[in-house]
């Protein structure tokens, strides 16, 4: 009998052993790819920020061609490239602090964009150069491709912070070094929400 | 703490609700032209459906012409891309999808056009060319309600530059259709030339020819046809499945009228 009961106990403390090594397994694995999942979209981010950076000189170059064209709005853009350049986070380090710094300084190029768009409302001749309408397109794309891979960002990142915040994920998340992502936030103006359409 | 909390509750509130209900689900069964804002009678939607059916039967590319009514307060490019990623259009891994998307003018609501280029298409179609396409190929003809003409249009322009056919960089410098349509008077000039001479010196043997190519291309006329009405009688449109899981990345263009 007693040998019998200690083989009982003995099994349970298996069983559970078993039961609590496949749960962290599980979770710890699943952590893993949710945090990889992120890691590899913002290798996305970065990409549609850099094709940006990299279309600014051109944008530059055809609107300097134009005569007096305001040099103060060109001068900001350059400097905020600059900037926007110098300005890299690690993919292992994506904190709400790092990402702000990152999106901050992105903010400020976008800024100065826009003012450099508006400017140019004001030359119609440039505005008619097909070549500055392609570039104005390709402008357009980089900042949607920028809008459309900060949402899938979004996605992800709140998909994997809920996931290490459930308990009892939270305590594995906490144990392994598992931490809570930052989120991109809607920009000033909020052109992200969706507007709605009274006219018809 | 509480600006995380205000963007989770925003990002809960907002997105997941509103991109449930606002990208509408493709029409059923599935098909590539989705003509929600019915601006194209039965005869276009079928020629345009059978176009872009054998294009993706023959390629996996898959165009999609989507028309709505109403953008539901997105705007087009983005309305483009979440529905391009939402039906999945493009196959999975390649992403060679394409949504045409056209909110037709209503009223004084300006009519709007976006070319969406998912993933694998945007070295194909580069953002600037498909604001060409819109610019040059659609929006004449919507000006004047020809919406089928102006897709028609787009579409093989699209197509063409898919296979190949041009580069963009051709398609830019804007010779290729003059050149096409050089090309064409060409082929035509010589045909009826070559027919006519024919009638007249060699007594109708190219003549008796003439007939017989001519039966050819009206038996394939009439073979599709008729092979279109039989798919939408059984209301099936044939084996086709809908989106591949293709995803979309912010590429293409669009304008307004």
């Amino acid at each position: 009998m007693n040998i019998s009961k200690k083989w009982i106990v003995a099994g349970i403390v298996i069983l559970l052993f078993i039961i609590i090594y496949s749960s962290i397994k599980g979770t710890y694995n699943n952590m893993v790819k949710k945090d990889e999942g992120v890691k590899a979209q913002w290798g996305n981010v970065e990409t549609a920020y850099q094709r940006r950076l990299d279309l600014i000189p051109n944008l530059v170059s055809t609107v300097k061609g134009y005569a007096n064209f305001e040099q103060q709005t060109l001068t900001q853009v350059i400097e905020a490239r600059a900037k926007a350049t110098s300005v890299n986070i690690n993919a292992d380090k994506l904190d709400e602090q790092s990402l702000k710094q990152f999106q901050s300084a992105q903010g400020e190029l976008s800024g100065a964009l826009s003012r450099l768009l508006v400017t140019i409302e004001r030359y119609p001749d440039l505005k008619a150069n097909q070549n500055f309408l392609d570039l104005q397109a390709q402008l357009e794309g980089t900042e949607n491709r920028i809008a459309v891979e900060r949402r899938k960002f979004n996605e992800l990142v709140q998909s994997y912070n809920s996931y290490i915040r459930q308990f009892p994920k939270n305590i594995w998340a906490s144990l392994f070094g598992f931490e809570k992502k930052g989120y991109f936030e809607a920009e000033a103006g909020a052109e992200m929400a969706p507007k709605v359409d009274f006219s018809n | 703490m509480k600006r995380i909390l205000h963007t989770i509750l925003t990002l809960l509130v907002f997105t997941v609700p509103v991109k449930a209900q606002d990208i509408p689900n493709p029409m059923s069964p599935p098909r590539l032209v989705n003509d929600f804002a019915r601006i194209l009678s039965p005869y276009e939607q079928k020629a345009l459906e059978q176009k872009l059916r054998a294009y993706n039967d023959s390629t996996s590319t898959q165009i999609y012409v989507v028309t709505v009514k109403n953008l539901n307060g997105y705007e087009p490019s983005d309305f483009a891309f979440r529905l391009g990623e939402k039906w999945g259009i493009g196959q999975k891994g390649k992403n060679n999808g394409i949504v045409i998307l056209i909110k037709p003018k209503i009223g004084n609501d300006r009519g709007r056009a976006f070319i969406a280029t998912g993933y694998g298409m945007e070295e194909v179609i580069p953002d600037a060319v498909a604001r060409r396409i819109v610019d040059n190929e659609m929006i004449p003809y919507f000006r004047g309600n020809r919406y089928y003409k102006g897709i028609n249009a787009a579409v093989d322009v699209i197509i063409d530059l898919a296979a190949g056919l041009y580069t963009a960089d051709e398609y830019y410098s804007g010779e290729s259709p003059l050149a096409g349509i050089i090309f064409l008077i060409f082929f035509f000039g010589i045909i009826f030339l070559s027919a006519s001479r024919g009638n007249r010196l060699q007594g109708g043997s190219i003549g008796r020819n003439l007939p017989f190519w001519l039966l050819i291309s009206s038996m394939g006329g009439g073979r599709g046809s008729s092979f279109g009405h039989f798919s939408s009688g059984s209301g099936n449109f044939g084996g086709f499945r809908g989106g591949g899981g293709g995803s979309f990345g912010g590429g293409g263009a669009g304008g307004s009228w």
